[in-house]
């Protein structure tokens, strides 16, 4: 990490050494930075609920240090500073001495514990070392949440200006842009992409499918990662497979207000998370539609699914992912899948929004093994399996690949190597970049995809070409 | 010298004792609070039973035995053994417990007890050694982490030696003027240290599955801090 350690000052500053930033952050803050902290943690505790949570974890929190094995990013760096349970430390430690009587009576007779600029340095580098997998707090006997600190600790530095750049600018166009997306995709690219896909679809299937787009009172409005339309349209196409094949293509939409499922909100703002959800929400009242329906993206799903019932009502919309919708119709015989097509073998990674700190876990099992005959699972597995190295947002910021690359993703990679699959399934926008980044970057000979990827090659749609003569099609193009 | 063993065993222990009462039920009615519906939340639709096979797993942690953390696993569970079942039944404090609280509670007996408390302190040992020594518990530890911890050996370490003495280098009344007065102080700990765990064990697990974020929080929070316009 210290090759990317930087120290980006705005024109004219003075220098600080201690300021030290291992991403790049938009304007570096360089003064006051332990005094506006305190200030955005007191004004954060005032507004929120934080306070009754972090008191009951400084009374119970007994360090055992369990979740020191259960972390990626400590088993392979071994450093005490990546230790689950040193990090939340540091936040309890500042809880304790600025905003409770008794640490504040402590303070006047002791030399205990004080913010410095210092300490600041510290937690701004090793909460953004923390990929926020909560694999540790599986591993907690007390159940304490350190992911759910880390995220604390993030939004207290947000709102004093230290955020990566890379989250801040997606965030801002997602907010306050004009495309509301933050790929900052326009509308018009967007139905481009879509009219393409169409083409795509219409000569890899033989049956003719137009993208619905901003239909009113359908059953689904789809969101996935807006990352998808450019980057994983295959994914885009699978989705779309399942609908037509289903016979639910008349039931679903995208909507142009707003395509975008990333909530960036979720790594590191409560503000941005909330807003996100707020204009996620709107653009499934404007159209009338009934469900909210996700692609394939963890933390998309996660966020939708956990705090559209928060910030929108407990009954608005039910937030389903795509995986579980496809289960449903393969249980009810609405699609069939060709289980000689997939001859490779599969392995499933687990993302862990939606794997750990969600409800996904069967699902996508009980899909593949219905239609891939050599599906071997990765060990750890479910819910203890390892996060990608990218999670938490990490992913997005480039100038800190080498520690995704050495560090964060090390582990996973040991474990893709060990299955000796040829396709990893990542049913995430930011897993599946991590994890093919991670094969190049350790020389493992497999390919990652989506499930809907896959899906693709085996759906057997009626009136279109069978996933046989697609494979031979594929084949002969591949010559 | 009996005096203050007499001070200590009556008016001392039963201050102490609701000292740590009254600081457990103050921390159960904050949690209790927090997770209420009055703030908000609606505890019916709690997952309870998976909250209770969670907590129930950690009583008992066959389950969560991970490379790396067995041997300190398997230790602090056979401590916490010790370290319940001997202040509660041995037989001499059972007469405490009846005397203040009227409570006739079943005794273990003494062979047993010996072998438990001598037990507990071989594990309070080991626990103590992976602090000093293991780089990881090191650097999270502080005075409080070690204090605690001899603080919870020295009434049993006293206590057994009050019951045996002829290994007894002390008169009897100064070891148990020292286990009342060693447990005692860990009374008044137990509420404002770590060692509230013995309660909220149970409430963290259902504090961090119903815990939710406070809608409109965020835009008070930019509000206050950065005004009405509050950007990106």
């Amino acid at each position: 990490m210290n090759e990317s350690n930087m120290n980006i000052q705005p024109a004219g500053a003075i220098a600080i050494p201690v300021n030290k930033y291992p991403y790049y952050i938009e304007n570096p803050v360089t003064e006051n930075r332990v005094e506006r902290f305190l200030e955005a943690f007191a004004t954060v505790l005032q507004y929120s609920d934080y306070k009754s949570l972090l008191d009951s974890y400084c009374s119970s929190n007994t360090k055992c240090n369990r979740c020191a094995v259960a972390c990626p990013i400590f088993l392979v760096t071994g450093d005490p500073k990546d230790i689950p349970c040193y990090r939340t430390n540091i936040i309890l430690d500042i809880y304790r001495r600025y905003f409770t009587i008794g640490g504040a009576i402590k303070a006047r007779f002791t030399n205990g514990f004080e913010l410095t600029e210092e300490v600041i340095d510290d937690i701004l580098n090793i909460f953004y070392r923390c990929t926020a997998c909560r694999r540790c707090t599986n591993e907690c006997p007390l159940g304490i949440d350190h992911g759910m600190i880390t995220r604390l600790a993030r939004y207290v530095l947000s709102l004093i200006g230290i955020v990566p750049k890379a989250l801040q600018v997606s965030v801002r166009e997602q907010l306050e842009g004009e495309t509301h997306n933050t790929s900052k995709i326009p509308k018009v690219a967007l139905i481009n992409t879509l009219e393409f896909l169409s083409e795509e679809l219409n000569d890899m299937l033989g049956v003719q499918m137009e993208f619905p787009v901003d239909k009113k009172n359908r059953d689904y409005v789809f969101f996935c990662a807006v990352s998808d339309y450019l980057l994983e349209p295959e994914t885009l196409m699978g989705n779309a497979a399942v609908l037509y094949a289903a016979g639910d293509w008349d039931k679903w939409t995208i909507g142009t207000q707003n395509y975008d499922g990333i909530n960036y909100g979720l790594f590191y703002s409560d503000w941005h998370l909330e807003n996100i959800i707020k204009q996620l929400v709107g653009e499934v009242t404007r159209l009338e539609g009934k469900n909210i329906l996700i692609g394939e993206c963890g933390h998309a799903s996660r966020s939708a699914h956990d705090f559209v019932p928060v910030f929108a009502g407990k009954d608005k919309y039910p937030v389903i992912n795509f995986m579980e919708y496809t289960l449903q119709c393969i249980k009810e015989g609405k699609i069939k899948l060709d289980n000689n097509i997939v001859t490779e073998r599969v392995t499933y990674h687990d993302p862990c929004n939606i794997a750990r700190s969600g409800w996904i876990v069967n699902q996508p099992r009980q899909i593949l093994k219905s239609f891939v005959k050599d599906f071997v699972e990765m060990t750890p597995t479910g819910k203890e399996n390892y996060c990608c190295g990218g999670g938490g947002g990490l992913v997005s910021i480039d100038e800190i690949h080498e520690f995704r690359m050495s560090i964060g993703g090390k582990i996973k990679a040991e474990q893709l190597r060990q299955t000796g699959a040829e396709i990893c399934i990542a049913p995430c926008a930011n897993c599946k970049k991590q994890l093919k980044e991670l094969i190049e970057y350790y020389d493992i000979s497999c390919k990652v995809m989506g499930l809907h990827d896959l899906i693709l090659k085996a759906i057997e749609i009626p009136g279109a070409k069978s996933p046989q003569e697609r494979k031979e099609e594929a084949a002969l193009m591949e010559i | 010298m009996e005096q203050w063993i007499e001070f200590a065993k009556g008016p001392l222990f039963a201050f102490t004792f609701l000292i740590m009462v009254l600081g457990l039920i103050k921390l159960v009615i904050i949690q209790i609070y927090t997770i209420s519906a009055g703030k908000g939340r609606n505890i019916r639709n709690t997952n309870w039973k998976k909250i209770v096979i969670d907590t129930l797993s950690w009583v008992i942690p066959v389950r969560h035995l991970i490379p790396g953390t067995r041997i300190f696993s398997i230790v602090s569970f056979l401590c916490h053994i010790g370290i319940i079942l001997v202040p509660l039944f041995l037989a001499d404090h059972i007469a405490l417990w009846e005397g203040f609280f009227k409570l006739d509670l079943p005794q273990i007996g003494y062979a047993l007890a010996d072998f438990l408390t001598l037990f507990t302190i071989a594990c309070l040992f080991i626990l103590l050694g992976f602090r000093i020594f293991s780089s990881r518990l090191r650097a999270m530890s502080k005075k409080m982490d070690y204090l605690l911890l001899i603080n919870i050996l020295i009434p049993f370490i006293a206590g057994y030696l009050a019951s045996h003495p002829g290994i007894n280098p002390l008169s009897w009344n100064t070891v148990m003027l020292i286990h009342l007065l060693s447990a005692e102080l860990l009374f008044v700990l137990i509420p404002f240290t770590k060692l509230a765990h013995i309660v909220l064990f149970i409430f963290d697990r259902i504090s961090g599955i119903h815990w939710q974020l406070r809608p409109g929080a965020g835009d008070r929070v930019a509000e206050a801090l950065y005004g009405k316009e509050a950007k990106v």
